[in-house]
């Protein structure tokens, strides 16, 4: 198990140095000069040009991005063009905003998603399972920002019950979680229905019941256990891409999270932040995978053969 | 959104394609849901194609009229008019047209690509797999969002970068997915003895491979339509979306949240157009898949 | 059985996690809805977008300005009539052509403790004479002596009028030498000033709290704290105000105005800004270069329409591009009539009866967007087919400033209230691209009024001459001027003593609640 986290670790870097070096390049090509940027519409060309000589924009490329690899390997990403604040300062002090709301929001998504999937599954075209599909799938279609602006107008400004936005206490994380939430819920809905679905019919299943054993052992011991692995997978998607940011959520509760930071910093070609803000997206991306990948193994031992 | 592993490898052996697709049809035919969503696609379509017969793109899609600016719903305009009183209606008929096109094309785009990756990935196997989906990784973990604004400010705003936007950025899902539909079909018989007979590489790619990679890959594409939409939508939201006056779902939904309060008609009704849209690509996805699963057959 | 308690485990602990997790955010509950405390001591004030850095040399934008004008102080200020009046200069005094001077008010203290002395002036008008970003606004200053410990001496590379405008601007706040030598590069985030108000934290994309500093040379601040909070969206600012969670919000959207007008428990409150909308030509290109077209797509521009549609009737059309609260205004230039007829006559003239296509840059504000499509919708009547293209900021300001553009929207600020900052930046012809002058205007009698008007330091030969530049740029018409912004604050009833300042920057000293 170490030696197989550890390999995982590993393949960590080449995939990193080809997301820096993607980046790198696409912030090089973009139009848009980074020291136009800083000094605004009111910089005299001179002044420009001098900021640009001294932040090394002028230097070929390879040697620009060879420069920025030996800084990042000595943990050095810069400071943001924009705020001049150490970029992963900026990151780790908007990171639990992120992850709170990413954590809360996949909660409410498991909560609501796995029970009612199940459900529907061993209730196939029930009353039950019809409504729950469609709602899932009105989830699944409802642009975010919509639900989340509707919300707000709902619980803050009709009801007056919930802040509108910001972050801060238990009561703002309630809509924006929710806004995450009952998207991601829809997604676990149809793929736990679907994938109890494929499992209920397999043969070992048939044989439980033709045994005799009753229908809630079934489904809770034998199928659940099955169906819950590609479950697991995309929670963990869910869970990986809500960490990632969500930037129209975010948006829409002004909410300091890390989506919006990317988008600003894109925006205003803040190529330090936009740098590092995209690795430490892949890194905390990577350990979901991998925290998934382990928890698979703990789920089904089968699988743990496999990581020796 | 990833569901491609709800469209696990669920691959007809036969390679035989035109009884495969009407047996498909007759099965999903069987299925009410699937039908009710194609009936909407049909619709829609029909609408696109014929977009300028029920309203005159010049003179009422785009035209602006301010004196009647977010008047509500009325005989003469059916779905009221937005912050420049354009008719939301005929808004919305040519927007079939632009929200449709950036669908299919966008995903268009990722399945020539990531199939075409994916299918060399999964043939050749060995190192060739291996730099390719390393790649993909490579592409999976740069947020989309990045991409997409990346391609549209370094090619230009235009439709197309636009679609080629939102394709490029979903092409490591089809990859994998038709890698691992190429895979496992690589090793069996009928692809043998085509290699047996001396056919090219190419030739087995595309005359046996390919036709029965398709499935899931159809599947997957169906709901892609439906995310590009969304995503077409995300993206006029932080305001790069499809240029003005051209009428698109997205962006007359994003364009409008600001009069939701005072003009409720001028978000609700593409909103709820994307959402039916959306609804009718997934029934038919999914009708798509059961029809598809020769498990399901009895 | 055994799995099934394994499944459950895993999820009591992604479970337990998540609740750790977000309990983590929970220090600090909620205070919002407690208005039931007649005289509240703490103030929110909501903004588009959080500041970029407290330094006021380390960048030149709105919000950041907006919180730095609590924190500090400048020599002298200009005050909500745009007056200038004592800042941290007592008194001042032009000695000579190139030489002013100026008396240091007498034991005010840094919010750090030390006392504000004249070496600290001079050591922050050095520090921003280095400063890419800010220099420009101060690049008249040849050097700062500081003789006594109260006295300042300025002297200039040659004479500039403006000079006390530019010393109000927030840029020019005054430094504690110690304070910035000690925190370095995240002086930022650090600040150190004299104002009324006291940095205290700042949470990142979300809010900057300041604590009021009791003693302030003006006597303590009514209000004990003010949190600056960053929500982008505008419907938000406004549904905060209703709700209570927000005391005081700039730039209530046009479209929500009446909400907050109509509601009693809040006032909106409007007045003209400072700043300028336009529509740049580039004189460069076809067929931009005739004056005729630039005339006649001015005569096509109905500006009514703009203002009623696109902002709610919250701007004044524009005639010359400096508005009536600057100094050097003319008032006798009117805005271009909407004539759709002279237009067309117009383009006869140029020879381009049958119209041209050409198009329109905009930065993705959605604002411009606006006026963008309004525009493009009116040119067509005078055959002329506009494409708009949205771009976003970075390559909008890069591809303006290189001149690869036909025909773009921005807008200008004249922070300082001077003719001399609202017009030499654009249409000077020593200004082209990236200072400002992105329509590439060259005159060299403007120029040479233009340089009249900076060097000289009496206000009536001034005025004279911006008066001149003025009726020559709105004849030659490399702009098209729409209008001049009113800005607007929405607020709780509560609130006494807010003013607007023109500029944007509105004083909270003075607020009480």
């Amino acid at each position: 198990m170490h030696k197989y986290v550890f390999r995982r670790l590993l393949m960590l870097i080449p995939v990193l140095l080809g997301v820096t070096f993607i980046v790198f390049s696409i912030m090089y090509m973009t139009p848009g000069d980074p020291a136009q940027m800083i000094l605004g519409e009111k910089a005299p060309a001179e002044a420009v040009e001098r900021l640009r000589e001294e932040m090394g924009l002028n230097d070929p490329f390879l040697m620009q991005y060879g420069r920025f690899v030996k800084n990042a390997m000595m943990g050095k990403f810069g400071r943001s063009y924009t705020t001049n604040r150490e970029v992963f300062a900026e990151i780790f002090s908007r990171f639990p905003a992120t992850l709170q709301l990413a954590s809360l929001g996949v909660l409410i998504a498991v909560a609501i998603g796995i029970p009612v999937g199940i459900i529907s599954a061993t209730k196939q075209y029930s009353l039950f399972d019809s409504i729950s599909m469609i709602a899932a799938l009105i989830g699944v279609s409802m642009p975010n920002f919509w639900q989340g602006l509707m919300l707000i107008l709902l619980f803050s400004v009709y009801l007056g019950w919930l802040p509108s936005g910001g972050y801060g206490g238990f009561a703002n994380f309630i809509l924006p979680a929710l806004t995450l939430g009952t998207s991601s819920a829809a997604i676990i809905t149809r793929m736990t229905r679907s994938s109890m679905l494929e499992v209920i019919r397999q043969d070992y299943i048939r044989t439980a019941r033709a045994k005799g054993v009753n229908e809630k052992t079934v489904v809770n011991k034998h199928a659940l256990k099955n169906a819950l692995i590609p479950v697991i997978t995309v929670v963990g998607l869910q869970f990986g891409y809500l960490l990632g940011g969500a930037v129209l959520t975010e948006t829409v509760f002004s909410w300091p999270g890390v989506g919006r930071l990317l988008v600003d910093a894109i925006k205003q070609k803040d190529t330090p932040m936009v740098q590092a803000t995209v690795v430490f997206i892949a890194v905390t991306f990577s350990f979901v995978n991998l925290g998934v990948d382990i928890l698979y193994a703990f789920v089904d031992p089968r699988i743990k053969s496999q990581y020796k | 959104m990833i569901k491609m592993t709800e469209t696990q490898a669920s691959v007809p052996t036969t390679p035989k394609k035109r009884s495969i697709w009407l047996e498909v049809f007759r099965r999903m035919s069987k299925n009410k849901m699937a039908m009710f969503g194609l009936a909407i696609i049909i619709i829609l379509v029909l609408t696109a194609v014929f977009a300028d017969v029920i309203a005159p793109y010049e003179e009422v899609a785009i035209k602006q009229n301010l004196a009647q600016r977010l008047q509500g719903p009325s005989a003469k305009h059916w779905l009221g008019t937005d912050e420049f009183g354009r008719d939301i209606f005929a808004r919305l008929v040519h927007g079939a047209r632009v929200s449709l096109k950036v669908g299919i094309v966008a995903v268009g785009i990722s399945i020539l690509i990531g199939g075409t990756l994916g299918a060399v990935a999964g043939y050749y196997g060995g190192k060739i797999d291996n730099v390719i989906m390393r790649a993909m990784d490579i592409f999976l973990a740069i947020p989309s969002i990045l991409l997409a604004i990346a391609i549209v400010s370094a090619l230009g705003p235009s439709l197309f970068n636009l679609m080629l936007a939102i394709g490029i950025s979903s092409v490591p899902s089809y990859a994998r997915i038709v890698r691992a539909s190429v895979l496992s079909l690589r090793d069996q018989e009928f692809i043998e003895a085509a290699r047996a007979i001396g056919a090219s590489d190419f030739r087995i790619v595309t005359k046996h491979i390919v036709p029965n990679a398709l499935a899931p890959v159809i599947v997957q594409g169906t709901l892609g339509v439906a995310g590009a939409i969304l995503s077409t939508a995300g993206l006029s939201f932080i305001g790069l979306g499809i240029q003005p006056p051209a009428p698109e779902w997205g962006s007359m939904l994003s364009g409008g949240r600001a009069y939701l309060r005072y003009a409720w008609h001028v978000t609700t009704f593409p909103g709820l157009l994307i959402m039916i849209t959306i609804l009718a690509l997934n029934l038919l996805g999914d009708g798509l898949r059961d029809a598809l699963d020769p498990k399901l057959k009895q | 059985m055994l799995r099934n308690k394994k499944i459950a485990a895993v999820l009591a602990l992604v479970l337990m996690f998540a609740l750790v997790v977000t309990g983590c955010g929970g220090q600090k509950p909620a205070e919002q809805g407690e208005n039931a405390v007649p005289a509240k001591e703490e103030i929110v004030v909501a903004q588009g977008a959080d500041a970029k850095s407290l330094d006021p040399h380390a960048t030149n934008d709105q919000p950041s300005s907006r919180v730095m004008k609590q924190i500090y102080n400048t020599l002298v200020t200009a005050n909500e009539d745009m007056e200038i009046v004592p800042g941290l200069a007592e008194k001042w005094e032009q000695k000579d052509e190139k030489t002013w001077e100026f008396d240091i008010r007498k034991g005010v203290k840094f919010h750090n403790g030390e006392e504000l002395k004249a070496s600290d002036v001079k050591f922050t008008l050095e520090r921003m004479l280095k400063s890419d970003k800010v220099a420009h606004i101060v690049e008249a200053i040849e050097s700062v002596e500081a003789p006594e410990d109260y006295k300042v001496v300025i002297k200039l590379k040659e004479p500039f009028g403006p000079i006390l405008s530019h010393l109000s601007h927030t840029a020019a706040s005054i430094l504690n030498e110690k304070a910035v030598t000690e925190a370095g590069d995240n002086y930022g985030q650090n600040p150190v000033g004299t104002g009324p108000f006291k940095f205290s934290n700042w949470q990142a994309g979300d809010k900057i709290e300041l604590v009021a500093n009791e003693e302030y040379f003006e006597g303590a601040p009514a209000i004990k704290k003010v949190t600056f909070r960053n929500i982008t969206e505008g419907t938000n600012r406004t549904i905060g105000l209703e709700t209570g969670e927000v005391d005081i919000a700039y730039d209530i959207e046009p479209i929500d105005k009446d909400k907050v007008r109509n509601n009693e428990k809040l006032t909106l409150i409007e007045e003209p800004s400072l700043s300028l909308a336009y529509i740049g030509f580039n004189v460069n290109k076809e067929p931009f270069n005739k004056k005729e077209v630039r005339q006649a797509i001015n005569y096509a521009i109905n500006r009514d329409d703009i203002i009623t549609a696109v902002l709610n009737g919250a701007g004044e059309k524009a005639g010359a591009p400096i508005g009536p609260k600057v100094f050097g205004h003319n008032p006798n230039i009117k805005p271009y009539e909407y004539n759709v007829e002279k237009a067309k006559e117009l383009m006869k003239q140029a020879g381009l009866e049958g119209g041209f296509k050409t198009t329109l840059w905009t930065n993705d504000n959605p604002v411009r967007v606006q006026i963008a499509q309004i525009i493009q919708a009116q040119l067509k009547e005078i055959g002329i087919d506009v494409a708009i293209e949205t771009l976003e900021w970075g390559s909008y300001l890069d591809r303006t400033a290189r001149g690869e553009h036909d025909m773009f929207i921005l807008g200008w600020v004249t922070v300082t209230g001077d003719a001399d900052y609202g017009m030499y930046a654009l249409f000077h012809s020593s200004a082209k691209g990236g200072a400002g002058n992105r329509t590439f205007y060259e005159n060299p009698q403007v120029d040479e009024l233009l340089e009249k008007g900076r060097t000289s330091v009496d206000t009536s030969e001034r005025e004279k001459a911006y008066f001149e530049v003025q009726k020559i740029v709105v004849e030659e018409a490399p702009a098209a001027n729409l209008y001049y912004q009113t800005q607007n604050v929405g607020m709780q009833k509560g609130i006494k003593g807010f003013r607007l300042h023109p500029a944007g920057h509105h004083r909270l000293f003075g607020v009480s609640y």
